[in-house]
């Protein structure tokens, strides 16, 4: 008799077997839990590297999208305010015509100065804008921009600054979000406030009417042009706002690929572990209960 | 010529043989489940025939011992390889527990990261809103909390571990003590030839158990066994025992001296010390200096972007974290945020409040070389990747090393386990040569009864 010895005791082998599909079952169960194959970095070190960076830039995607939705809704009330503000000056530049008419009194003349006064307060009122608490065209300031100054040439007193903010709304991608007042208003050749001050001016005196329309004109051409920087600035945003959707779905995806559980692979491998948990614990069972010696006579 | 005697004592020393050998089968019933038994085997010889001129007679059967059988080249690995399990599981444990910091939750360093830049861009288009400023506060102080928190986990967790190193030398003394001892019996006994394998068994066991704590090198000599680690360090020498023994080092921790007094910490190899002493020393100062590096370096350019501007008020900005150390040691469990009014976040480039200028310098750390020449960002997904590399590949050793050595210990089993099927054979064999012995002695004696009668009339 020269036949291998047969280890007599399989059972640590087959407890071994059983903890480690019992290991597998408690994997798989998270897995299903989470919905995430890497819950500690060990289970795929370089992937959890990788999520950690796909996180970060998921949060920046996420900030850079706040940024725009706070600033594209300064940007349209700014624009709202500039188009007011030529339709104002507009209106202003119709009167100056109207008491260009050499058939006008006096009289009529001071009444259309005063309807012109009403428009320049109507200026002031809109060139004050505030937007959640900051002046919208006061530059960098926390004070009001524009002050009636009945000793100022222009009538107004500007009090903020030429400071300009930029929002990053992207990786190295800044916006510039406001204009100064001085910028858009005071310009020089085609000071808005100037040239509706030399009108009232000019009206009352009966002088100077046709040089203050045209300043008007100028101011009126400006503003125009100015109002491009906002149509221009809400479609940029709006641009990188679509493009910061996608870049989003493309890393939620991204994410996707490197964490997510395998559903249906797992559900099936975790099925499998069960069947082969129970095979073992079957085996274990039916393992003998006895030996030869059961069957020796007593 | 053979006489009737003589047939007698040829039954008798049979009916001893056999009773010999059931005792072994006995033995190896009894001890059917004992850890580290081997099996005894009788060893059965004939005995020296007697020649009478050209006759031979057979002179019987003598059991010349028991033998145990076992396999030392076997036992050897059994014992290396147990060392590496011990070593491995103790890391892996160790860094299971340590990579949980790092494993992705809502409060980990990752997050706190983006958390506190996402905090500071929204700042962007309201430079002058406080409550945006205090939302920015909040992260950094969190910030600094989330490294507070890996920080302290981790020193925490080594004191633990340094407890674990004082536990195992005191196991370990105890077992080379035991083993010493067990030592002075075997040679006693084997001083007058006698069989000592149940000694040798305890022995095995026991050297088994060492083997989990340290590493162990065996030396068989004629005056015993010698037991020392890798390095040479001696643990059992014949009856003696050599105790290792712990001493706190500079950094409060617990250094392993051997019983010459030399430190024998960074010596060992394989087994539970080492693997203990490896996530101790090692790997969770490694990953405690990373949280250093990052927290100091994300400091440090924070700070110095927050001087580049000017507050609410239009006073130049100060720091937002306490400073850090010059070599950052130790900022990661000490990170705090310097300030708690949030119109000190100087978000103004140029003094005016509704600047945002400086905004961008703070925000543009998230993107800048601060730690090891890396974003904070890279640097922690990095430190993320190494200890979960560090675990993973230990696991993957760890459940290899378990394999080999449940090989090992089948195949020790299939040399020395006891199979009861064999030992009932055995024993109905034994049972039935004793019976036919016993039957030859009845049937000699019935020879004698005629031998003594014959003459005699009744």
């Amino acid at each position: 008799m020269s036949s291998i010895r047969v280890n007599p005791y399989p059972m640590p082998d087959l407890l071994a077997a059983l903890e480690h599909l019992q290991q597998q079952q408690n994997t798989d169960t998270l897995e299903l839990a989470t919905g995430t194959k890497i819950n500690q970095p060990s289970d795929d070190p370089a992937g959890a590297a990788q999520l950690v960076q796909i996180n970060d830039s998921l949060g920046q995607t996420d900030s850079f999208q706040r940024s725009i939705a706070s600033i594209s809704d300064q940007f349209s009330t700014a624009n709202s305010i500039l188009s007011s503000v030529v339709s104002a000056v507009q209106r202003a530049i119709s009167l100056g015509v109207e008491g260009a008419n050499g058939t006008l009194s006096q009289d009529d003349r001071d009444n259309v100065a005063a309807e012109v006064s009403g428009i320049q307060s109507q200026l002031i009122s809109l060139a004050n804008t505030s937007y959640q608490g900051q002046y919208l065209f006061a530059g960098t300031t926390n004070l009001q921009p524009y002050i009636a100054d009945p000793n100022s040439p222009s009538g107004v007193t500007y009090q903020g600054n030429t400071g300009t903010n930029q929002v990053t709304i992207g990786n190295g991608y800044q916006i510039q979000v406001n204009l100064p007042g001085s910028q858009l208003f005071n310009a020089p050749g085609s000071d808005m406030f100037q040239a509706v001050n030399d009108l009232i001016t000019g009206l009352k005196n009966d002088s100077g009417i046709d040089t203050a329309v045209s300043e008007l004109n100028a101011a009126y051409t400006y503003l125009t042009g100015q109002q491009v920087f906002y149509g221009n600035a809400i479609n940029q945003v709006q641009d990188q706002q679509t493009y910061l959707s996608s870049a989003q779905v493309s890393l939620e995806q991204q994410q996707n690929t490197v964490a997510a559980a395998d559903i249906a692979g797992t559900a099936t491998q975790l099925a499998s572990a069960q069947t082969a948990e129970n095979a073992t614990l079957s085996a274990i069972g039916r393992s003998p209960q006895s030996s030869l010696f059961d069957y020796l006579p007593l | 010529m053979s006489s009737l005697f003589g047939i007698l004592s040829i039954a008798t020393g049979a009916l001893g043989a056999d009773q010999g050998a059931m005792d072994a089968t006995t033995n190896n019933v009894a001890n059917a489940n004992t850890p580290g038994y081997s099996r005894l085997r009788p060893v059965l010889t004939e005995n020296v025939p007697i020649v009478v001129g050209s006759l031979t007679y057979g002179s019987g059967v003598s059991l010349e011992k028991l033998q145990s059988l076992r396999d030392p080249i076997l036992q050897v690995r059994i014992d290396e390889e147990t060392q590496q399990q011990g070593q491995l599981n103790a890391f892996v444990s160790a860094m299971q527990q340590a990579q949980t910091q790092f494993s992705g939750g809502s409060g980990d360093i990752g997050t706190q990261i983006s958390n506190f830049f996402s905090s500071l861009s929204q700042l962007g288009p309201d430079p002058e809103s406080l409550s945006l400023r205090q939302g920015v506060l909040t992260a950094a102080g969190n910030l600094a909390n989330s490294f507070n928190n890996a920080a302290n986990n981790l020193t925490q967790q080594r004191s633990s571990l340094d407890l674990g190193v004082t536990q195992a030398v005191e196991q370990i003394n105890s077992l080379t003590g035991q083993i010493a001892q067990l030592n002075t019996h075997i040679s006693e006994l084997q001083g007058v030839n006698q069989d000592a394998s149940a000694f040798l068994d305890q022995r095995d066991d026991l050297i088994g158990q060492l083997s989990s704590l340290i590493d162990v090198s065996t030396i068989q000599s004629d005056d015993g066994l010698t037991l020392t680690t890798s390095n040479g360090t001696a643990l059992v020498a014949g009856g003696q025992s050599f105790s290792l023994s712990t001493q706190v080092n500079s950094s409060g921790f617990q250094d392993v001296y051997s019983s010459q007094g030399s430190d024998i910490t960074t010596q060992l190899t394989s087994g539970q010390l080492a693997g203990l002493l490896a996530a101790r020393d090692q790997n969770i100062p490694a990953l405690l200096s990373n949280l250093d590096t990052l927290s100091s370096g994300l400091a440090n350019a924070l700070n110095t972007a927050n001087q580049q501007g000017f507050d609410l008020s239009g006073n130049a900005g100060g720091n937002i974290f306490t400073p850090p150390p010059a070599n950052g040691q130790g900022y990661a469990a000490n990170m705090a945020i310097a300030i708690t009014d949030p119109s000190l976040i100087a978000a103004s480039s140029d003094g005016t409040p509704g600047s945002n200028g400086n905004v961008a310098v703070l925000s543009a750390v998230d993107s800048s070389p601060v730690a090891g020449g890396q974003t904070p960002t890279d640097y922690y997904s990095n430190v993320v990747f190494g200890v979960g590399n560090d675990v993973s590949n230990a696991t993957a050793e760890l459940n290899a090393s378990q394999l080999i050595l449940n090989q090992l210990q089948d195949q020790r089993g299939q040399i020395s386990g006891v199979s009861l099927d064999e030992e009932a054979a055995n024993m109905v064999q034994y049972q039935n040569a004793y019976n036919a012995a016993a039957r030859v002695v009845t049937t000699i004696d019935e020879m004698l009864q005629t031998v003594i009668n014959m003459g005699v009339t009744s």
